[in-house]
Protein backbone atom coordinates (compact mmCIF):
# COMPACT_ATOMS: atom_id res chain seq x y z
CA UNK A 1 0.00 0.00 0.00
CA UNK A 2 1.30 3.14 -0.50
CA UNK A 3 1.64 6.29 1.59
CA UNK A 4 -0.79 7.89 -0.31
CA UNK A 5 -3.62 5.01 -0.44
CA UNK A 6 -2.41 4.80 3.55
CA UNK A 7 -3.14 8.26 3.95
CA UNK A 8 -5.86 8.48 2.27
CA UNK A 9 -7.44 5.12 4.36
CA UNK A 10 -6.40 6.63 7.66
CA UNK A 11 -9.95 8.51 8.23
CA UNK A 12 -11.98 5.36 7.93
CA UNK A 13 -9.48 3.06 9.14
CA UNK A 14 -9.62 5.43 12.55
CA UNK A 15 -13.08 5.38 12.56
CA UNK A 16 -13.53 1.59 12.43
CA UNK A 17 -10.91 1.32 15.20
CA UNK A 18 -12.71 3.81 17.52
CA UNK A 19 -15.94 1.51 17.05
CA UNK A 20 -14.21 -1.69 17.97
CA UNK A 21 -12.96 -0.65 20.77
CA UNK A 22 -16.26 1.24 21.73
CA UNK A 23 -18.55 -1.58 21.19
CA UNK A 24 -16.40 -3.95 22.80
CA UNK A 25 -18.80 -4.66 25.96
CA UNK A 26 -21.48 -5.54 23.26
CA UNK A 27 -19.63 -8.86 21.54
CA UNK A 28 -21.47 -11.88 22.98
CA UNK A 29 -19.51 -14.51 24.86
CA UNK A 30 -20.10 -17.62 26.28
CA UNK A 31 -22.90 -18.60 23.74
CA UNK A 32 -23.50 -22.55 24.00
CA UNK A 33 -26.25 -23.19 25.46
CA UNK A 34 -26.40 -24.35 28.61
CA UNK A 35 -28.77 -25.48 31.68
CA UNK A 36 -28.15 -24.62 35.41
CA UNK A 37 -27.80 -27.85 37.29
CA UNK A 38 -27.57 -26.46 40.87
CA UNK A 39 -26.22 -23.05 42.77
CA UNK A 40 -25.13 -22.26 46.42
CA UNK A 41 -24.26 -18.02 47.28
CA UNK A 42 -22.67 -16.91 44.10
CA UNK A 43 -21.48 -20.15 42.94
CA UNK A 44 -23.16 -21.65 39.58
CA UNK A 45 -23.00 -25.10 38.23
CA UNK A 46 -23.81 -25.49 34.59
CA UNK A 47 -24.13 -28.25 31.81
CA UNK A 48 -23.90 -27.78 28.36
CA UNK A 49 -26.78 -28.95 26.48
CA UNK A 50 -24.96 -31.96 24.02
CA UNK A 51 -27.02 -34.71 22.24
CA UNK A 52 -23.65 -36.54 21.10
CA UNK A 53 -22.46 -37.45 24.49
CA UNK A 54 -20.45 -40.51 23.74
CA UNK A 55 -17.78 -41.20 26.83
CA UNK A 56 -19.07 -41.90 30.07
CA UNK A 57 -16.64 -39.48 32.29
CA UNK A 58 -17.72 -36.18 32.49
CA UNK A 59 -15.73 -33.16 32.68
CA UNK A 60 -16.12 -30.21 35.03
CA UNK A 61 -14.38 -27.39 34.13
CA UNK A 62 -12.91 -24.95 36.98
CA UNK A 63 -11.47 -21.38 36.11
CA UNK A 64 -9.87 -18.97 38.21
CA UNK A 65 -11.17 -16.74 40.49
CA UNK A 66 -10.33 -13.42 39.29
CA UNK A 67 -11.57 -13.90 35.48
CA UNK A 68 -15.06 -15.01 34.33
CA UNK A 69 -14.76 -18.81 33.08
CA UNK A 70 -16.40 -17.79 29.60
CA UNK A 71 -12.66 -18.05 28.11
CA UNK A 72 -14.28 -21.73 28.09
CA UNK A 73 -16.30 -20.75 25.66
CA UNK A 74 -15.16 -17.67 24.07
CA UNK A 75 -17.26 -17.20 21.10
CA UNK A 76 -18.87 -19.66 18.22
CA UNK A 77 -16.20 -21.76 16.62
CA UNK A 78 -13.36 -20.43 18.81
CA UNK A 79 -15.23 -22.43 21.70
CA UNK A 80 -13.26 -25.32 23.89
CA UNK A 81 -16.17 -25.98 25.21
CA UNK A 82 -18.23 -26.59 21.91
CA UNK A 83 -14.65 -28.78 20.76
CA UNK A 84 -15.01 -30.47 23.73
CA UNK A 85 -19.08 -31.57 23.18
CA UNK A 86 -18.26 -31.81 19.52
CA UNK A 87 -15.74 -34.71 20.45
CA UNK A 88 -18.48 -36.71 22.57
CA UNK A 89 -18.02 -35.37 26.35
CA UNK A 90 -20.83 -34.32 28.72
CA UNK A 91 -19.11 -30.68 29.84
CA UNK A 92 -20.33 -28.97 33.16
CA UNK A 93 -18.35 -25.84 34.18
CA UNK A 94 -18.04 -24.23 37.73
CA UNK A 95 -18.72 -20.37 37.83
CA UNK A 96 -17.46 -18.41 40.75
CA UNK A 97 -19.90 -15.74 40.35
CA UNK A 98 -19.34 -12.51 41.27
CA UNK A 99 -18.59 -11.62 44.83
CA UNK A 100 -19.14 -9.10 46.95
CA UNK A 101 -18.18 -7.63 50.59
CA UNK A 102 -20.48 -9.73 51.85
CA UNK A 103 -18.38 -12.57 50.24
CA UNK A 104 -15.32 -11.23 52.03
CA UNK A 105 -15.10 -14.30 54.22
CA UNK A 106 -14.94 -16.81 51.15
CA UNK A 107 -11.55 -18.34 51.79
CA UNK A 108 -9.60 -21.48 49.79
CA UNK A 109 -11.01 -24.00 51.98
CA UNK A 110 -14.78 -22.47 51.73
CA UNK A 111 -13.99 -22.86 47.17
CA UNK A 112 -12.71 -26.42 47.57
CA UNK A 113 -14.20 -27.76 50.44
CA UNK A 114 -17.34 -26.55 49.84
CA UNK A 115 -18.02 -24.91 46.59
CA UNK A 116 -16.02 -27.34 44.55
CA UNK A 117 -16.96 -30.18 46.51
CA UNK A 118 -20.59 -29.94 46.39
CA UNK A 119 -19.97 -29.27 42.40
CA UNK A 120 -18.12 -32.19 42.07
CA UNK A 121 -21.09 -34.12 43.66
CA UNK A 122 -24.23 -32.36 42.05
CA UNK A 123 -22.30 -33.35 38.79
CA UNK A 124 -22.24 -36.94 39.77
CA UNK A 125 -25.12 -36.79 40.26
CA UNK A 126 -26.71 -35.15 37.22
CA UNK A 127 -25.32 -37.55 35.34
CA UNK A 128 -25.36 -40.71 37.20
CA UNK A 129 -21.49 -41.82 37.28
CA UNK A 130 -19.38 -41.87 40.03
CA UNK A 131 -16.41 -40.49 38.31
CA UNK A 132 -15.29 -37.37 36.60
CA UNK A 133 -12.63 -35.55 35.13
CA UNK A 134 -11.43 -32.13 36.84
CA UNK A 135 -10.04 -29.71 34.67
CA UNK A 136 -8.61 -26.71 35.95
CA UNK A 137 -7.18 -23.50 34.61
CA UNK A 138 -4.76 -21.17 36.16
CA UNK A 139 -5.72 -20.86 39.91
CA UNK A 140 -9.32 -22.97 38.96
CA UNK A 141 -5.94 -25.45 38.08
CA UNK A 142 -4.48 -25.19 41.74
CA UNK A 143 -7.81 -25.49 43.40
CA UNK A 144 -8.25 -29.03 41.47
CA UNK A 145 -5.17 -29.90 42.23
CA UNK A 146 -5.72 -29.10 46.17
CA UNK A 147 -9.04 -31.00 45.74
CA UNK A 148 -7.33 -34.21 44.40
CA UNK A 149 -4.77 -34.33 46.97
CA UNK A 150 -7.84 -34.11 49.56
CA UNK A 151 -9.89 -36.51 47.79
CA UNK A 152 -6.89 -38.85 46.52
CA UNK A 153 -10.07 -42.03 46.72
CA UNK A 154 -12.52 -39.25 45.26
CA UNK A 155 -14.84 -39.33 42.50
CA UNK A 156 -11.88 -37.66 40.41
CA UNK A 157 -10.53 -40.08 37.51
CA UNK A 158 -8.48 -37.58 35.62
CA UNK A 159 -6.81 -34.21 36.48
CA UNK A 160 -6.03 -31.50 33.81
CA UNK A 161 -3.84 -28.35 34.90
CA UNK A 162 -3.90 -26.00 32.35
CA UNK A 163 -1.00 -22.96 33.64
CA UNK A 164 -1.64 -23.86 36.91
CA UNK A 165 0.55 -21.98 39.56
CA UNK A 166 2.17 -24.65 41.84
CA UNK A 167 5.28 -22.89 43.47
CA UNK A 168 5.14 -19.45 41.82
CA UNK A 169 7.73 -18.04 44.10
CA UNK A 170 10.06 -17.26 41.78
CA UNK A 171 7.91 -15.58 39.30
CA UNK A 172 7.64 -11.69 38.33
CA UNK A 173 4.77 -11.55 40.24
CA UNK A 174 6.16 -13.17 43.51
CA UNK A 175 9.07 -10.42 43.10
CA UNK A 176 5.64 -7.88 43.80
CA UNK A 177 3.69 -9.51 46.12
CA UNK A 178 6.17 -12.15 47.71
CA UNK A 179 8.25 -9.77 49.86
CA UNK A 180 7.83 -8.04 53.03
CA UNK A 181 7.26 -4.73 52.33
CA UNK A 182 3.50 -5.88 50.65
CA UNK A 183 1.34 -5.96 53.61
CA UNK A 184 -1.36 -8.39 52.55
CA UNK A 185 -3.05 -8.41 55.28
CA UNK A 186 -3.44 -4.55 55.32
CA UNK A 187 -4.92 -4.84 51.48
CA UNK A 188 -7.52 -7.51 52.51
CA UNK A 189 -8.95 -6.55 55.01
CA UNK A 190 -9.27 -2.24 53.96
CA UNK A 191 -10.97 -3.71 50.61
CA UNK A 192 -12.58 -6.88 51.91
CA UNK A 193 -13.00 -7.46 48.26
CA UNK A 194 -9.71 -6.64 46.68
CA UNK A 195 -11.12 -5.24 42.83
CA UNK A 196 -10.61 -7.31 39.93
CA UNK A 197 -9.62 -4.25 38.18
CA UNK A 198 -6.49 -3.48 40.31
CA UNK A 199 -5.34 -7.43 39.58
CA UNK A 200 -6.01 -6.74 36.00
CA UNK A 201 -4.17 -3.66 36.26
CA UNK A 202 -1.40 -5.67 37.94
CA UNK A 203 -1.15 -8.15 35.29
CA UNK A 204 -0.86 -6.12 32.35
CA UNK A 205 2.11 -4.38 34.30
CA UNK A 206 4.00 -7.28 33.73
CA UNK A 207 4.15 -6.55 29.83
CA UNK A 208 3.36 -2.85 29.75
CA UNK A 209 3.90 -2.13 26.56
CA UNK A 210 2.70 -5.11 24.88
CA UNK A 211 -0.25 -4.71 26.53
CA UNK A 212 -0.98 -0.80 26.95
CA UNK A 213 0.61 -0.52 23.23
CA UNK A 214 1.37 -3.13 20.66
CA UNK A 215 -2.08 -4.80 20.97
CA UNK A 216 -3.86 -1.37 20.24
CA UNK A 217 -1.13 -0.51 17.54
CA UNK A 218 -1.58 -4.23 15.57
CA UNK A 219 -5.79 -3.83 15.94
CA UNK A 220 -5.26 -0.48 13.81
CA UNK A 221 -2.49 -1.83 11.50
CA UNK A 222 -4.58 -4.96 11.06
CA UNK A 223 -7.56 -2.29 10.14
CA UNK A 224 -5.49 -0.40 8.07
CA UNK A 225 -4.69 -3.61 6.10
CA UNK A 226 -8.07 -4.32 5.07
CA UNK A 227 -8.77 -6.87 7.50
CA UNK A 228 -11.41 -7.51 10.01
CA UNK A 229 -10.36 -8.00 13.19
CA UNK A 230 -13.75 -7.44 15.12
CA UNK A 231 -15.06 -10.73 15.63
CA UNK A 232 -11.62 -11.93 16.96
CA UNK A 233 -10.51 -9.53 19.20
CA UNK A 234 -13.84 -8.13 20.67
CA UNK A 235 -14.49 -11.48 22.57
CA UNK A 236 -11.21 -11.54 24.27
CA UNK A 237 -11.23 -7.66 24.76
CA UNK A 238 -14.84 -8.20 26.58
CA UNK A 239 -13.44 -11.34 28.89
CA UNK A 240 -10.08 -9.48 29.84
CA UNK A 241 -11.80 -6.97 30.67
CA UNK A 242 -14.23 -8.39 32.95
CA UNK A 243 -12.73 -9.03 36.15
CA UNK A 244 -14.44 -10.16 39.40
CA UNK A 245 -13.18 -9.01 43.04
CA UNK A 246 -10.84 -11.41 44.83
CA UNK A 247 -12.74 -11.96 47.66
CA UNK A 248 -10.07 -10.70 50.95
CA UNK A 249 -9.90 -14.00 52.60
CA UNK A 250 -8.92 -15.88 49.36
CA UNK A 251 -6.72 -13.31 48.46
CA UNK A 252 -4.95 -13.58 52.01
CA UNK A 253 -4.46 -16.81 51.40
CA UNK A 254 -3.91 -17.18 48.13
CA UNK A 255 -0.99 -14.35 48.54
CA UNK A 256 0.67 -15.77 51.72
CA UNK A 257 0.60 -19.31 51.22
CA UNK A 258 1.58 -19.45 47.42
CA UNK A 259 3.92 -16.22 47.26
CA UNK A 260 5.14 -15.45 50.66
CA UNK A 261 5.38 -18.73 52.48
CA UNK A 262 5.62 -21.34 49.08
CA UNK A 263 3.39 -23.63 51.48
CA UNK A 264 1.46 -25.94 48.72
CA UNK A 265 4.71 -27.55 47.84
CA UNK A 266 6.00 -27.97 51.26
CA UNK A 267 2.94 -29.52 52.32
CA UNK A 268 2.12 -26.49 54.71
CA UNK A 269 -1.13 -25.83 53.46
CA UNK A 270 -4.04 -26.83 55.78
CA UNK A 271 -7.58 -26.42 54.95
CA UNK A 272 -10.14 -27.31 57.84
CA UNK A 273 -7.75 -29.39 59.54
CA UNK A 274 -6.91 -31.76 57.01
CA UNK A 275 -3.28 -30.87 55.36
CA UNK A 276 -2.85 -30.67 51.95
CA UNK A 277 -0.12 -33.05 50.71
CA UNK A 278 0.20 -33.01 47.04
CA UNK A 279 1.97 -36.60 47.19
CA UNK A 280 -1.10 -38.02 47.84
CA UNK A 281 -2.86 -37.17 44.02
CA UNK A 282 -3.11 -40.34 42.53
CA UNK A 283 -4.82 -39.18 39.34
CA UNK A 284 -4.25 -39.87 36.09
CA UNK A 285 -2.75 -36.52 35.50
CA UNK A 286 -2.58 -34.32 32.68
CA UNK A 287 -0.24 -31.16 33.52
CA UNK A 288 0.13 -28.56 30.06
CA UNK A 289 2.45 -25.82 30.42
CA UNK A 290 2.87 -22.21 28.45
CA UNK A 291 6.87 -21.40 27.09
CA UNK A 292 5.65 -17.89 27.09
CA UNK A 293 3.69 -17.61 30.48
CA UNK A 294 4.65 -14.94 32.31
CA UNK A 295 1.56 -15.33 34.62
CA UNK A 296 2.14 -18.74 35.86
CA UNK A 297 5.68 -19.97 34.20
CA UNK A 298 6.31 -23.48 34.02
CA UNK A 299 9.34 -23.82 36.49
CA UNK A 300 6.10 -22.37 38.63
CA UNK A 301 4.37 -25.46 37.61
CA UNK A 302 6.55 -28.40 36.58
CA UNK A 303 7.28 -29.36 40.32
CA UNK A 304 4.36 -30.81 40.70
CA UNK A 305 5.28 -33.79 38.29
CA UNK A 306 7.55 -35.15 41.23
CA UNK A 307 5.73 -34.22 43.92
CA UNK A 308 2.27 -36.77 42.99
CA UNK A 309 2.29 -40.08 43.62
CA UNK A 310 0.06 -40.71 39.78
CA UNK A 311 1.12 -43.35 37.63
CA UNK A 312 -0.49 -41.94 34.88
CA UNK A 313 1.58 -38.21 34.16
CA UNK A 314 1.80 -36.19 31.27
CA UNK A 315 3.37 -32.43 30.84
CA UNK A 316 2.81 -30.93 27.26
CA UNK A 317 5.05 -27.63 27.09
CA UNK A 318 3.74 -26.14 24.04
CA UNK A 319 4.17 -22.51 22.89
CA UNK A 320 2.16 -20.05 23.73
CA UNK A 321 0.90 -17.61 26.72
CA UNK A 322 -1.20 -17.86 29.91
CA UNK A 323 -4.27 -17.65 28.34
CA UNK A 324 -3.11 -17.45 24.52
CA UNK A 325 -2.54 -21.22 24.36
CA UNK A 326 -6.17 -22.35 24.63
CA UNK A 327 -7.94 -19.43 23.66
CA UNK A 328 -5.70 -18.35 20.84
CA UNK A 329 -6.14 -18.59 17.56
CA UNK A 330 -4.07 -21.58 17.04
CA UNK A 331 -5.43 -23.67 19.87
CA UNK A 332 -8.04 -25.01 18.18
CA UNK A 333 -5.58 -26.82 15.81
CA UNK A 334 -3.19 -27.76 18.43
CA UNK A 335 -3.28 -28.38 22.08
CA UNK A 336 -7.24 -28.58 21.87
CA UNK A 337 -6.73 -31.92 20.04
CA UNK A 338 -4.00 -32.98 22.22
CA UNK A 339 -6.29 -32.30 25.09
CA UNK A 340 -9.41 -34.10 23.52
CA UNK A 341 -6.63 -37.67 22.40
CA UNK A 342 -5.94 -37.64 26.59
CA UNK A 343 -8.98 -37.32 27.75
CA UNK A 344 -10.83 -39.61 25.11
CA UNK A 345 -8.08 -42.61 25.96
CA UNK A 346 -9.50 -41.95 29.85
CA UNK A 347 -13.08 -41.45 30.13
CA UNK A 348 -15.14 -44.39 29.14
CA UNK A 349 -15.12 -47.75 31.82
CA UNK B 1 4.67 -12.19 9.77
CA UNK B 2 5.91 -8.97 8.03
CA UNK B 3 6.52 -7.18 11.58
CA UNK B 4 8.87 -10.16 12.06
CA UNK B 5 10.25 -10.16 8.79
CA UNK B 6 10.92 -6.34 8.76
CA UNK B 7 9.98 -4.43 11.31
CA UNK B 8 9.41 -0.51 11.09
CA UNK B 9 11.44 1.86 13.12
CA UNK B 10 8.97 2.58 14.51
CA UNK B 11 8.12 -1.13 16.09
CA UNK B 12 11.50 -1.35 16.90
CA UNK B 13 11.34 1.45 19.28
CA UNK B 14 8.38 -0.25 20.55
CA UNK B 15 10.16 -3.52 20.93
CA UNK B 16 13.13 -2.30 22.80
CA UNK B 17 11.10 0.17 24.82
CA UNK B 18 9.14 -3.07 25.95
CA UNK B 19 12.12 -5.25 26.98
CA UNK B 20 13.31 -1.96 28.92
CA UNK B 21 10.13 -1.34 30.82
CA UNK B 22 9.84 -5.14 31.38
CA UNK B 23 13.29 -5.27 32.70
CA UNK B 24 12.13 -2.35 34.94
CA UNK B 25 9.11 -4.14 36.45
CA UNK B 26 11.16 -7.10 37.38
CA UNK B 27 13.50 -4.71 39.85
CA UNK B 28 12.80 -5.55 43.61
CA UNK B 29 12.43 -1.54 44.22
CA UNK B 30 9.77 -1.57 41.72
CA UNK B 31 7.76 -4.17 43.48
CA UNK B 32 8.31 -2.35 46.84
CA UNK B 33 6.86 0.58 45.12
CA UNK B 34 3.77 -0.82 43.66
CA UNK B 35 3.36 -2.47 47.13
CA UNK B 36 3.31 0.75 48.62
CA UNK B 37 1.09 2.01 46.29
CA UNK B 38 -1.39 -0.89 46.33
CA UNK B 39 -1.50 0.12 50.24
CA UNK B 40 -2.40 4.01 50.21
CA UNK B 41 -4.86 3.55 47.74
CA UNK B 42 -6.46 0.41 50.18
CA UNK B 43 -6.27 2.81 52.59
CA UNK B 44 -7.64 6.01 50.60
CA UNK B 45 -10.54 3.79 49.23
CA UNK B 46 -11.69 2.40 52.60
CA UNK B 47 -11.64 6.41 54.23
CA UNK B 48 -13.62 7.41 51.54
CA UNK B 49 -16.20 4.10 51.65
CA UNK B 50 -16.14 4.91 55.20
CA UNK B 51 -17.10 8.08 55.30
CA UNK B 52 -19.60 7.89 52.55
CA UNK B 53 -21.71 4.85 54.40
CA UNK B 54 -21.13 7.51 57.92
CA UNK B 55 -22.81 10.03 55.86
CA UNK B 56 -26.28 7.28 54.70
CA UNK B 57 -26.30 6.18 58.01
CA UNK B 58 -26.62 9.83 59.12
CA UNK B 59 -29.59 10.45 56.94
CA UNK B 60 -30.79 7.20 58.05
CA UNK B 61 -30.42 5.54 54.87
CA UNK B 62 -29.21 1.82 54.33
CA UNK B 63 -25.29 1.96 53.57
CA UNK B 64 -23.15 -0.85 51.72
CA UNK B 65 -21.91 -1.49 55.59
CA UNK B 66 -25.85 -2.63 56.47
CA UNK B 67 -26.35 -4.27 52.96
CA UNK B 68 -23.25 -6.65 53.72
CA UNK B 69 -24.60 -7.37 56.99
CA UNK B 70 -27.52 -8.49 55.47
CA UNK B 71 -26.22 -10.00 52.55
CA UNK B 72 -24.47 -12.08 54.80
CA UNK B 73 -27.43 -13.45 56.90
CA UNK B 74 -29.06 -14.33 53.32
CA UNK B 75 -25.72 -16.48 52.91
CA UNK B 76 -26.03 -17.77 56.18
CA UNK B 77 -29.58 -19.25 55.74
CA UNK B 78 -28.77 -20.59 52.39
CA UNK B 79 -25.67 -22.47 53.90
CA UNK B 80 -28.00 -24.17 56.50
CA UNK B 81 -30.48 -24.82 53.39
CA UNK B 82 -27.76 -26.09 51.37
CA UNK B 83 -26.68 -28.65 53.72
CA UNK B 84 -30.54 -29.54 54.47
CA UNK B 85 -30.58 -30.43 50.83
CA UNK B 86 -27.81 -32.53 50.64
CA UNK B 87 -28.97 -34.49 53.78
CA UNK B 88 -32.30 -34.58 52.04
CA UNK B 89 -30.76 -35.95 48.51
CA UNK B 90 -29.03 -38.49 50.92
CA UNK B 91 -31.99 -39.61 52.17
CA UNK B 92 -33.51 -40.24 48.92
CA UNK B 93 -31.15 -41.81 47.54
CA UNK B 94 -30.88 -44.39 50.12
CA UNK B 95 -34.21 -44.64 50.22
CA UNK B 96 -34.35 -45.42 46.05
CA UNK B 97 -31.45 -48.48 47.35
CA UNK B 98 -33.42 -49.96 50.22
CA UNK B 99 -36.38 -50.14 47.46
CA UNK B 100 -34.22 -51.46 44.71
CA UNK B 101 -33.22 -53.96 47.16
CA UNK B 102 -36.88 -55.27 47.82
CA UNK B 103 -37.97 -54.70 44.11
CA UNK B 104 -35.29 -55.51 41.64
CA UNK B 105 -35.75 -53.14 39.12
CA UNK B 106 -33.46 -51.48 36.25
CA UNK B 107 -31.55 -48.61 37.67
CA UNK B 108 -32.28 -45.03 36.70
CA UNK B 109 -29.50 -42.60 37.76
CA UNK B 110 -30.13 -40.44 40.75
CA UNK B 111 -31.72 -36.97 39.34
CA UNK B 112 -31.71 -33.75 41.44
CA UNK B 113 -34.82 -33.36 43.88
CA UNK B 114 -37.56 -30.93 42.76
CA UNK B 115 -36.71 -28.92 45.50
CA UNK B 116 -32.97 -28.70 43.98
CA UNK B 117 -34.01 -28.09 40.91
CA UNK B 118 -36.13 -25.34 41.96
CA UNK B 119 -33.33 -23.99 44.00
CA UNK B 120 -31.24 -23.90 41.26
CA UNK B 121 -33.79 -22.18 38.82
CA UNK B 122 -34.55 -19.54 41.14
CA UNK B 123 -38.46 -20.76 41.74
CA UNK B 124 -39.68 -20.34 44.62
CA UNK B 125 -40.61 -24.09 46.56
CA UNK B 126 -44.27 -24.17 47.48
CA UNK B 127 -45.20 -26.04 50.31
CA UNK B 128 -48.37 -26.92 51.40
CA UNK B 129 -50.49 -25.17 53.94
CA UNK B 130 -50.92 -26.76 57.38
CA UNK B 131 -54.29 -27.66 58.08
CA UNK B 132 -56.43 -24.84 60.33
CA UNK B 133 -56.73 -25.84 63.49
Amino acid sequence: MSTLQTLAKLPSATAEFANVILTVPDARIGQTPRDTVWTHRNTTLYRYRSDQREHTVPILLVFALINRPEIFDLRPGNSFVEFLLASGFDVFLVDWGVPDEADADMGLAEFICDELHWAVRETLRACGTDELTLLGWCIGGTLCAIYCALHPAGAVRNAVLLTTPIEPNRSLYASWVGHDEFDVELIAERYRVVPGSGIDWANKLMKPVTNYLTTYRRLFQSILGGNDPRLGYQGMAKWVADNPPFPGKAYREWITWMYQENKLVTGGVYLRGQRVDLAQIEQNLLVVTADGDHIAPPAGTIPILELVASEDVTHLERQGGHIGLMAGSKAKQEIWPELADWLRERSDN
Amino acid sequence: MAEHSNPSPYEQAESRAARALEQLVAKPSFGVLLAQTAENVAAITRIGSDLADLVLRNLRIAGRADITRLARQLHRTEDKLELVLQEVEHLSDELARTSMTRTPVARTPPAASPARAAKANGARVERPKAAAP
